[in-house]
């Protein structure tokens, strides 16, 4: 877009303009200008001085070859400029596909990826957890009194039949109360526990 | 439980003296007897016609320091080398027999790791001991502990928690690192109104002394606790139907309050 630009106005304004350009806008067809309007000068010189014109050609020579240097100099920060915006428009094509997508594949702050072919992934629910330390914990205590009333047993002591409940009341409280006197019908080892749940405290 | 007071208690949990502190600097009473009217009053009482008296403790800290180690080296009187991170919470029943009448306590172990707290504190509630550990061999687990017992702490009424500070695998220090890590310990303890203690679950150094302290402090208390409470309801101190068993059933709800231990 900016070398159409620049072709309009040296279309309009002759190649003299390039002289006038930013050293740092230089393009190369400036640098061709440049060479064309001090050739045009270097010719009329010649024309006008005869005896002058070995000395012209030396300095016309040189001025060739500042002028290739020019061409080379100018290729190369057009060159690199060229890459850098290139760089520059990919970049910008992939941050817009990377918002355009992110939702759907990449995850949101305080969320997680879940690998479900890991057999090792994450599963169950902190209540299905909860639920099952609570289980656990009774069964313990099933198991605390059992090996208790086996050890009765086996040192010749009866356990006598009105004594208490164990209970397990909510989560965390392992309760024993007197045992109600309806429940002394009940055989001992029946009646030793009841479990009472909920979430009275 | 009915036949944990039937079945006798294992000659090894026979308190009948107060267990020292570990050191005077941090502790919770110095006395070496139990107090005279909790003495009195189990004297008074045939210990099998006792009804069942219990506590419990929550065990509290960072991943790693050493709760279970601690925990089953005085429970199974076993040391497992091999690390098996505690999921959310287990507990362990010690049965006593302090001053002849039979104690149970209960020591609940409770995950370090963050994920499991929510779990965990559901089981901080109606403790009357707070155990909370540290690696002696790594500073910022004390530093830790300070929060631990606040969020113990949260979960249960006001000043019906005794606290424990204890410092974990002592097996690992020189006495020289021990000595220096034990005094930032014992400030901490002392702005924690803790009582402090170092031990080993490795060597078993200390172990089976701290659980017995921390019992019998638990037992005293609870005494002490039924005693104030029926001073102010009863005419009767002392006698007849402290730790009741066989109520009638009037007095019944009464009766379980008493002998629910664990609503303070
Ligand atoms: N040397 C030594 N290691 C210990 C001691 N207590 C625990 N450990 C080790 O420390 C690790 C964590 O112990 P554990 O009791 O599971 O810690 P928890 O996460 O606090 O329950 C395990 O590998 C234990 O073997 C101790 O007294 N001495
Ligand atoms: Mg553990």
């Amino acid at each position: 877009m900016e070398t159409e630009q620049d072709e309009v106005a040296q279309d309009e304004l002759g190649p003299e303009i390039a002289l006038d350009k930013d050293p740092f806008q230089l393009t190369v067809e400036d640098v061709y200008d440049i060479s064309h309007i001090v050739g045009q000068d270097l010719l009329k010189i010649s024309r006008e001085a005869r005896g002058v014109s070995s000395l012209v050609s030396d300095l016309q020579f040189k001025i060739v070859r500042v002028l290739e240097m020019l061409e080379a100099l100018v290729n190369q920060s057009s060159l690199s400029a060229e890459e850098l915006k290139m760089e520059r428009d990919n970049l910008k094509a992939e941050v817009e596909r990377l918002l355009k997508d992110g939702p759907q594949m990449g995850v949101g702050p305080d969320k997680m990826v879940i690998d479900l072919t890991d057999p090792n992934r994450p599963r169950f629910t902190l209540q299905e957890l909860r639920d099952v330390l609570q289980e656990r914990n009774k069964l313990k205590v099933k198991l605390l009194v059992a090996q208790d009333e086996l050890q009765c047993y086996k040192s010749g002591i009866i356990p006598s039949p009105d004594d208490q409940i164990v209970t397990l009341e909510n989560e965390s409280m392992i309760t024993c109360s007197p045992r109600e006197n309806e429940s002394k019908e009940k055989s001992t080892v029946k009646s030793l526990f009841s479990f009472k749940q909920g979430k009275q405290t | 439980m009915q036949n944990l007071q039937v079945a006798p208690v294992s000659r090894s949990r026979i308190i009948s003296n107060m267990p020292k502190p570990y050191t005077p600097e941090a502790c919770h009473q110095y006395q070496t007897q139990f107090d005279a009217e909790v003495q009195t009053v189990c004297q008074q009482r045939n210990a099998g016609a006792i009804g069942l008296k219990m506590s419990k403790a929550v065990m509290v800290g960072d991943l790693y320091v050493g709760k279970t180690s601690l925990i089953n080296r005085f429970c199974k009187n076993v040391f497992d080398r091999d690390y098996k991170a505690t999921i959310g919470v287990d507990f362990e029943i010690e049965r006593f027999e302090i001053l002849g009448i039979p104690f149970n306590f209960q020591i609940w172990d409770t995950a370090g790791q963050e994920k499991f707290k929510c779990i965990a504190s559901a089981y901080y509630r109606g403790a009357q001991v707070i155990i909370t550990a540290f690696d002696l061999g790594d500073i910022s687990t004390l530093e830790n502990t300070r929060r631990w017992v606040q969020d113990a702490l949260k979960e249960n009424e006001p000043d019906t928690c005794s606290i424990f500070l204890v410092g974990t695998k002592k097996d690992t220090l020189s006495e020289a690192e021990l000595e220096r890590t034990e005094q930032d310990a014992v400030r901490l303890a002392i702005d924690l109104q803790a009582e402090y203690w170092s031990v080993s679950a490795k060597t078993g150094e200390n172990v089976k002394e701290f659980f017995f302290r921390v019992a019998s402090l638990a037992f005293e208390q609870s005494m002490k606790k039924e005693l104030e409470k029926n001073r102010g309801n009863t005419a009767q101190i002392g006698v007849g139907n402290l730790i009741q068993l066989d109520g009638n059933s009037s007095d019944k709800r009464e009766n379980e309050t008493q002998l629910n231990m664990n609503c303070c």
